[in-house]
C-alpha cells in the first residue's frame, strides 16, 4: 500500500468515525465553521488567487517545518517542548554568525544544527528518565535564549547578499519558492519515517500506551531523546531558512513580535493540535499538522486580507485552538480516561 | 436489602442473568464465586456506582434508584473495594472525612485526629496516630484506614471486598472481629471473599455466584469446603478444558528446558527454586501476594528482585533479564496480569499490537517490510482464532475476550520458547477461554515451556500438569498428576500449616 | 543539681531532633537554598543589604507572590495554567485604561473581576468537559493575548495622571507598600483556607491521587474551579499592580511571569505530580526569586542572562527533586524487604513453636 493510499485510508476512517451518532454536534459545529470559512474565501477579493495560495502556503512554511518536529514529540507521548523558539532563537545566531564570518551555507548550517542537536538531545534525556516535558523545556528555554543573546550581545547580526544560503531565502524552483519546496519534502519525509520505518512505529506504540511499550521492549528514554532531537532540528532548519531570507538575525526574532500571531512557540504547539493529533499520543500524524500549519495560516491571510489588524487576528487564533480544543475533547470524551 | 432478578449486559457480554439476594439488619452474609463470575458487576450495582441493569433494588422495602455512590451512602449503603481508595499525601484523618458530607468543613488536623480516633480504635489501629501521612503506613494498614473511612459514614449496610487479601494473619482477625462488632450492632455486612476459612467463621448465610446466576442462598452452618467448592465451580464447566494425559509426567521421560535458581523477587520469604519441562504447563497457585505471580514478573524482568537467576538447559546460559527487552532477546514472553494497563496498545490497530514486541523481525534495515508482518500478523490471528477482516481495526472496538487473545498472541511474534502467563482469562468469557485453554496446550504440546500463574481455583486445577502452590511468599508443595484438583490446590494455598510442619519435620 | 540541667538540656536537644526529622526536607533545601541566594547577593554587592533593596524585594514580591501562588495551587492540584501571563497582562490593559475615567479603586475591582470569571470559566471546562489545563491554557494563552491587543487598541496604554496611583508605592513600615501588604494577607488567608477546610484539602486530594479523589467520592468540579478562579484572581490582581505601579500596560507583556513564577513555585516544594506542597513553601521559593531578579539588577545584569539564571536553577530543583524521588523509591523498596524479613521471622517461629 503506498502512502497515500494508507494515508488516505486513515484519514477517510478518521472521518467515518467521527459521524456517528454521539459526535454529531461536534461534527456539525466543524461543517458551520467550514462553510463560514468557505464564504469569506469567496467573498474576498484576490483569496483565492494562485499568487495568494503561493503566500499562504509559504507563510505556512517556517511554523509548519517546527510544528512536522514537533508532532514527533506528541505523538510519542511526550506533550509538547515550551523551548522551540528558544532553539531557533540560539539556531538562528550560530547560523548567522557563521555566515558573516564567511564559513560558508554548509558550515553555518552544520553549526546551528549541531547545537540544536545537543539541545534537544540534552532536554531528551531528562525528559526520558521522567522529568516532566513542560517543566523541562520550559527551564531549557530560559538557558537556551539567555544565551543566544549573551552570545550575540542581543545586537543584529548582518551578512551581506549575496550570500550562500539565497536559493533557501528567497530562491524559487519552478515558481515555487524553496521555502515551501522544503516544507513540502520535510512533510512527506517525516510522513514516510512515521508509517514505514520501525522508528515510526515504535513512535506511536510508546505514545499509545508507555507502560506496553516497556513491556514489550520499547523503552521511552531513547524515543525522548531521539524525538527532541527531530524537534529541535526542525527548529534550527526553520530558523536558518528565515535567517536566510532575511540576510540577519537576532535573538529576539523569534519573540512576542513574530509574525501577526504572536507567541511562535504557541503558533507551533496549536498546529499541532488544532490538526487533531492527541495530546497524549498515539494518534495523528504530520500530514495533519501541516494541513493544520496551513489552515492556520490561511486564517490569517484571510484576515488581513479583510484589514484586521494584529490584535484581532491573535484573537482569532487563539479562538480556533481553544474551539478545536473543546470540540476534540467532546467528541473523544468518551475514549478517554479520568486522570 | 432486597436485590431480585438482576440483570446487566455489557453490549454482548451478559455479566448477571439473574440474581437473587436478600439480606437483613443484623446479617452477614458472604458472596463467593469465581472471577468472572460477576461478583464485582454486583458490588457496583449495589454501591450505586452502575445504575444500567434491570431488575428490583429494595432497601428498607422501598424502590431505590442509585445513581451515584453518594445516594448509596445516603441510604446506608457503604463498600469498601479491592483497590484502596486512600490519599497517599493526605493524612489518616483527613483521608476518612474527605468525601461526602459526613465530615466538617472547616477543621484544623488536630480537630479531625479527635473525630477520626474512634473508628481507628473501632477497627484495631489504637497505635496509629491519625496524623501519619498515609504513606508512611504498610499496606495492612491502609486497609485498615479504608475500613475506618468506611464506618465513619455511619452506614448501616457495609460491603466489604476483599478486606483481607493484603492482611497478615492478626490484621486479617482484627477486621473479622470489627465485623462481628458490626453485627451486633444491627449493622448488615456482605462479605466479599476467597478466603473460604474465613467465610466460614463469620458469615450467617452464603450466596454463590457462577457465571451470572446466583443459587439460592444457604446457612454457612450446612456447608463445608468441598460443598462449597462444587458449589462454585459446576461440572459442566470442565469442559472448556482440553484434556491431560497425566501419563507424560512420568519424569524419566522429560526433559528439563529451564531452571530457576534461587531467584529472590521483592516479597517472596525465600528464594525460589524450579525446574521447567519442556512440552508441559506448569501452574503457579496462590493467591494474591503469596509470590506466585512475583516470580513470573521478575523472571522477565519486570519485577525487582535481589537475586538469582534462569539457566536455559539447552544453551547452559544462565541469565536474569532486567527489562523487557532483554527478556525478549532470550526467548523468554510474558503475559501481564493487567492487560488494560499494559497488555494492549488500544489506540492502535490488532494488527500492529501483534507485531509490537518483534519490531526487529518484521523489519530489515529500519524499514517495516509489509510482506514479512502481514503474515506474520495473520498467522498469529488465525491461530487464535481472531477474525481476519478485523485487523486493521483498533484494539479497543475488542470484547475482553478477545482483547486478551490479542494481548496474549503478540508474544507469538518472537518464537518464544518460555511462555509465562499471569491471569490467562482475566475478565474473559467462557468462550474465549475455551480458546485461549487449547491455545496454551497446543503451544506446550509443541514443546515448549509454558507456566501459568492464576487465583482462579477452577483454571489452576484443570489447566496445568503439575502446581507449585505458594503462600504469603513461600513455595508450599507441588503436585503432580491426580493430586491436582481444587481441594488439595485450596488447602495448600490456604492454610498449609499441616504441609509446612511435615516439611519441617 | 547538674544531673537535672542536664537531663533537660537532653529533653530539648531532643524536641529539636523530633522537629528537625518532621521538617518536610523539600521546605528545608528551599529555606536554604533562599538563605544562599540572598547572602551570594548581600556579600558581592554592598548595596544589595539596604533597605532600598529590601523595599524593591517586597514590591517585586508582590506580583510574583500573587503568579507563583496561584501557579503553586494548580500545581498542587494536577494542572497548570499556562494562560496566567497573558490574564495578567489583559488585566493591566483594563486597569490602566479605566482609572482614568473612573478612578483607581473600581477600575481594580473591575480588572479583577474580568481575570477572575476568566479564571473560573476555564476551571469550568477543564472539570465539565474533563480537558486537561495544559492543553486549554495554551490555547487560552493566545486567546487573552488577543483579548489585550485588542483592549489597548494594539498600543501600550498609559494613565494621563500619574499621582492617582502613586498611593500604591507608598512606604509602609519601611519595607512595605499597601499592595505588597495585600499580598501578604492573600497568603495568610489562602493558607488557611487550604490546610484547615475541606474544599483546600480537596484540592491536595485531586492533585496527587485523581482516581482515588474520585472514588473517594470527592466531586472534581469544585475544588478545580477553585483553583482555576483563584489562580484568574491572582492574575488580575497583579495585573492590576503592575499596571498602576508603572502606570502603562503593554498588551503582550508579562510573560516572564509564567517562568519564573513556575520556577520559584518548584523551589517552594511542590511535585509536578501534583498532590505536595504549601504556602508557606511557595512564600519561600517566590522571596528567593526575588533575591536573585533584585540582585542581578543591582550587579547591571541583562534581563536575558537573568533568564538563563532562572533556567538552571529550575532545572537544578527539578533534579534535586527527581533524585529525592528515587530516593524514597530506594527507601520503600527497604521498608518492603525489611517488612518480608520481618514476616519471614514470625511464620519461622510460629511453625517452631506448633513443632514443640
Amino acid at each position: 500500500m503506498s502512502a497515500l493510499e494508507y494515508s488516505t485510508s486513515m484519514s477517510s476512517g478518521w472521518l467515518a468515525k467521527k459521524i456517528t451518532k454521539e459526535n454529531r454536534v461536534g461534527f456539525a459545529i466543524l461543517v458551520v465553521i467550514s462553510i463560514a470559512f468557505i464564504y469569506f474565501a469567496i467573498a474576498t477579493p484576490n483569496y483565492l488567487s494562485v499568487f495568494n495560495v503561493k503566500t499562504i502556503i509559504r507563510d505556512a512554511a517556517i511554523v509548519g517545518i517546527m510544528g512536522i518536529g514537533l508532532t514527533f514529540v506528541t505523538l510519542s507521548g511526550n506533550f509538547f517542548l515550551l523551548s522551540m523558539k528558544e532553539t531557533a532563537a540560539l539556531s538562528i545566531i550560530v547560523f548567522a554568525m557563521g555566515m558573516s564570518n564567511d564559513y560558508g551555507f554548509i558550515f553555518s548550517m552544520l553549526g546551528a544544527m549541531s547545537i540544536a542537536v545537543l539541545a534537544g538531545a540534552f532536554q531528551g534525556i531528562l525528559i526520558g528518565l521522567g522529568g516532566n516535558p513542560i517543566i523541562v523545556t520550559l527551564g531549557a528555554a530560559g538557558i537556551l535564549y539567555g544565551v543566544a543573546s549573551w552570545w550575540s550581545d542581543n545586537l543584529v547580526i548582518f551578512f551581506k547578499r549575496p550570500h550562500d544560503a539565497e536559493w533557501l531565502g528567497t530562491g524559487m524552483v519552478l515558481g515555487v519558492p524553496t521555502i515551501t519546496i522544503s516544507f513540502v519534502i520535510f512533510a512527506i519525509i517525516a510522513e514516510l519515517v512515521l508509517r514505514k520505518t520501525s522508528f515510526g512505529r515504535q513512535v506511536y506504540l510508546v505514545g499509545a500506551n508507555r507502560a506496553a511499550g516497556k513491556a514489550t521492549g520499547h523503552e521511552n528514554l531513547p524515543m525522548a531523546i531521539k524525538t527532541c532531537i527531530i524537534a529541535s532540528a526542525c527548529c534550527a532548519f526553520a530558523a536558518i531558512a528565515f535567517s536566510a531570507q532575511m540576510s540577519s538575525a537576532q535573538a529576539n526574532y523569534f519573540s512576542s513580535e513574530f509574525g501577526s500571531s504572536g507567541d511562535l512557540t504557541i503558533l507551533v504547539i496549536a498546529t499541532v493540535m488544532v490538526a487533531g493529533n492527541s495530546i497524549m499520543g498515539g494518534y495523528g500524524s504530520v500530514l495533519r499538522t501541516s494541513l493544520g500549519a496551513v489552515f492556520i495560516s490561511a486564517t490569517d491571510n484571510l484576515m488581513v486580507l479583510q484589514g484586521f489588524n494584529s490584535g484581532a487576528r491573535v484573537l482569532s487564533v487563539g479562538l480556533m485552538i481553544v474551539l478545536s480544543i473543546l470540540i476534540f475533547a467532546y467528541v473523544r470524551r468518551d475514549s478517554r480516561s479520568e486522570g | 436489602m432486597q436485590l431480585s432478578n438482576i440483570r446487566r449486559s455489557f453490549g454482548s457480554i451478559h455479566a448477571l442473568k439473574g440474581v437473587d439476594l436478600n439480606i437483613n439488619h443484623g446479617e452477614i452474609i458472604g458472596l463467593v464465586g469465581e472471577n468472572g463470575a460477576g461478583k464485582s458487576t454486583l458490588m457496583k450495582i449495589m454501591s450505586g456506582f452502575d445504575d444500567g441493569f434491570e431488575g428490583e433494588f429494595l432497601v428498607d422495602n422501598v424502590p431505590v434508584k442509585l445513581g451515584t455512590p453518594q445516594k448509596a451512602q445516603e441510604q446506608g449503603i457503604a463498600i469498601a473495594q479491592q483497590e484502596l481508595s486512600l490519599i497517599p499525601a493526605l493524612t489518616v484523618a483527613e483521608n476518612i472525612f474527605i468525601g461526602g458530607d459526613h465530615g466538617p468543613t472547616v477543621a484544623s488536623l488536630g480537630q479531625l485526629s479527635k473525630m477520626a480516633r474512634p473508628f481507628l480504635d473501632e477497627v484495631g489501629l489504637e497505635n496509629v496516630s491519625a496524623k501519619t501521612l498515609v504513606n508512611r503506613l504498610s499496606i495492612g494498614e491502609r486497609q485498615l484506614v479504608e475500613v475506618a473511612r468506611l464506618i465513619a459514614h455511619k452506614p448501616n449496610l457495609l460491603i466489604l471486598d476483599e478486606p483481607t487479601a493484603a492482611l497478615g494473619e492478626s490484621d486479617s482477625n482484627r477486621i473479622l472481629e470489627m465485623v462481628k462488632r458490626l453485627k451486633a450492632a444491627g449493622k448488615s455486612v456482605i462479605y466479599v471473599s476467597h478466603r473460604l476459612d474465613e467465610i466460614f467463621k463469620i458469615t450467617d448465610r452464603c450466596i454463590i455466584l457462577r457465571d451470572g446466576l446466583s443459587q439460592d442462598s444457604v446457612d454457612t452452618k450446612e456447608l463445608d469446603t468441598n460443598k462449597l467448592v462444587s458449589m462454585m465451580l459446576g461440572r459442566e464447566l470442565h469442559s472448556m478444558f482440553p484434556p491431560r494425559d497425566f501419563s507424560k509426567n512420568n519424569t524419566k521421560n522429560k526433559t528439563i528446558r529451564f531452571e530457576v535458581n534461587s531467584l529472590w523477587p521483592d516479597r517472596t520469604l525465600v528464594p525460589i527454586n524450579m525446574k521447567i519441562y519442556a512440552g508441559e504447563i506448569l501452574g503457579l497457585a496462590g493467591q494474591l501476594g503469596s509470590g506466585s505471580g512475583e516470580v513470573l514478573a521478575a523472571m522477565a524482568g519486570m519485577h525487582d528482585t535481589q537475586g538469582g537467576s534462569i539457566t536455559d538447559c539447552y544453551t547452559q546460559e544462565n541469565y536474569l533479564p532486567k527489562n523487557a527487552k532483554q527478556a525478549i532477546s532470550k526467548g523468554i514472553a510474558y503475559g501481564s496480569p493487567d492487560r488494560k494497563y499494559d497488555g494492549l496498545f488500544l489506540g492502535r490497530s490488532i494488527s500492529e499490537n501483534l507485531s509490537s514486541p518483534n519490531l526487529k523481525g518484521i523489519s530489515s534495515k529500519g524499514i517495516i517490510q509489509p510482506q514479512k508482518e502481514r503474515p506474520l500478523v495473520e498467522d498469529i490471528a488465525k491461530s487464535f482464532t481472531i477474525d481476519l477482516t478485523r485487523l486493521a481495526q483498533e484494539a479497543s472496538v475488542l470484547s475482553g475476550g478477545n482483547q486478551q487473545k490479542v494481548a496474549l498472541g503478540k508474544w507469538l511474534s518472537i518464537s518464544p520458547e518460555l511462555i509465562l502467563i499471569d491471569e490467562p482469562t482475566r475478565g474473559v468469557d467462557v468462550g474465549a477461554r475455551a480458546e485461549i485453554y487449547n491455545k496454551v496446550r497446543e503451544i506446550a504440546d509443541s514443546g515448549k515451556a509454558v507456566v501459568i500463574a492464576s487465583t482462579d481455583l477452577l483454571e489452576i486445577s484443570n489447566l496445568p500438569d503439575r502446581v507449585i502452590c505458594f503462600y504469603k511468599g513461600c513455595y508450599v508443595s507441588e503436585l503432580v498428576g491426580e493430586e491436582i484438583n481444587s481441594t488439595n490446590i485450596l488447602q495448600a494455598i490456604t492454610n498449609p500449616e499441616n504441609i509446612l510442619l511435615e516439611d519441617a519435620s | 543539681m547538674c544531673d537535672v540541667t542536664q537531663g533537660q538540656r537532653g529533653k530539648t536537644m531532643n524536641l529539636i531532633k523530633q522537629k528537625l526529622t518532621e521538617l518536610d526536607p523539600d521546605l528545608l533545601f528551599a529555606v536554604i537554598l533562599s538563605l544562599c541566594v540572598f547572602s551570594f547577593f548581600a556579600f558581592s554587592n554592598p548595596l544589595f543589604f539596604t533597605l532600598n533593596a529590601g523595599f524593591s524585594i517586597m514590591e517585586r514580591f508582590a506580583v510574583l507572590g500573587l503568579v507563583g501562588l496561584a501557579l503553586t495551587l494548580c500545581i498542587i492540584a494536577g494542572e497548570i495554567d499556562l494562560s496566567i501571563g497573558s490574564n495578567a497582562a489583559l488585566s493591566a490593559v483594563i486597569v490602566v485604561r479605566l482609572t482614568d475615567s473612573m478612578g483607581a479603586f473600581p477600575a481594580i475591582g473591575i480588572g479583577v473581576l474580568c481575570a477572575t470569571l476568566i479564571g473560573l470559566a476555564q476551571g469550568y471546562l477543564i472539570a465539565y468537559l474533563k480537558v486537561r489545563a495544559i492543553v486549554l491554557t495554551v490555547g487560552t494563552l493566545m486567546l487573552l493575548r488577543g483579548v489585550a491587543l485588542f483592549a489597548a487598541d494594539e498600543k501600550t496604554v498609559m494613565l494621563t495622571d500619574f499621582r492617582m496611583t502613586d498611593f500604591i508605592q507608598e512606604k509602609i513600615w519601611i519595607f512595605f507598600s499597601p499592595a505588597s501588604l495585600l499580598v501578604i494577607l492573600l497568603f495568610i488567608i489562602v493558607g488557611v483556607f487550604i490546610k484547615y477546610t475541606k474544599y483546600g484539602r480537596e484540592i491536595y486530594a485531586i492533585g496527587g491521587a485523581r482516581k482515588e479523589a474520585i472514588a473517594s467520592g470527592v466531586n472534581l468540579k469544585r475544588p478545580m474551579m477553585i483553583v482555576f478562579a483563584l489562580s484568574g484572581f491572582c492574575a488580575g490582581m497583579g495585573g492590576a499592580i503592575i499596571g498602576l505601579r508603572s502606570g502603562t500596560a503593554q498588551p503582550l507583556a508579562l510573560q516572564y511571569l509564567l517562568l519564573a513564577a513556575t520556577v520559584a513555585a518548584f523551589i517552594g516544594g511542590v511535585n509536578i505530580l501534583g498532590g505536595k506542597g504549601s504556602v508557606i513553601g511557595a512564600a519561600v521559593g517566590v522571596l528567593t526569586v526575588n533575591f536573585l531578579n533584585t540582585g542581578l539588577v543591582y550587579n547591571v545584569t541583562p534581563s536575558y542572562v537573568v533568564q538563563i539564571y532562572l533556567g538552571v536553577l529550575l532545572l537544578i530543583v527539578i533534579v534535586f527533586q527527581t533524585l529525592s524521588i528515587l530516593y524514597d523509591k530506594g527507601k520503600q523498596r527497604r521498608l518492603l524487604l525489611h517488612d518480608t524479613a520481618l514476616t519471614k521471622q514470625k511464620m519461622m517461629d510460629a511453625y517452631k513453636s506448633v513443632l514443640k
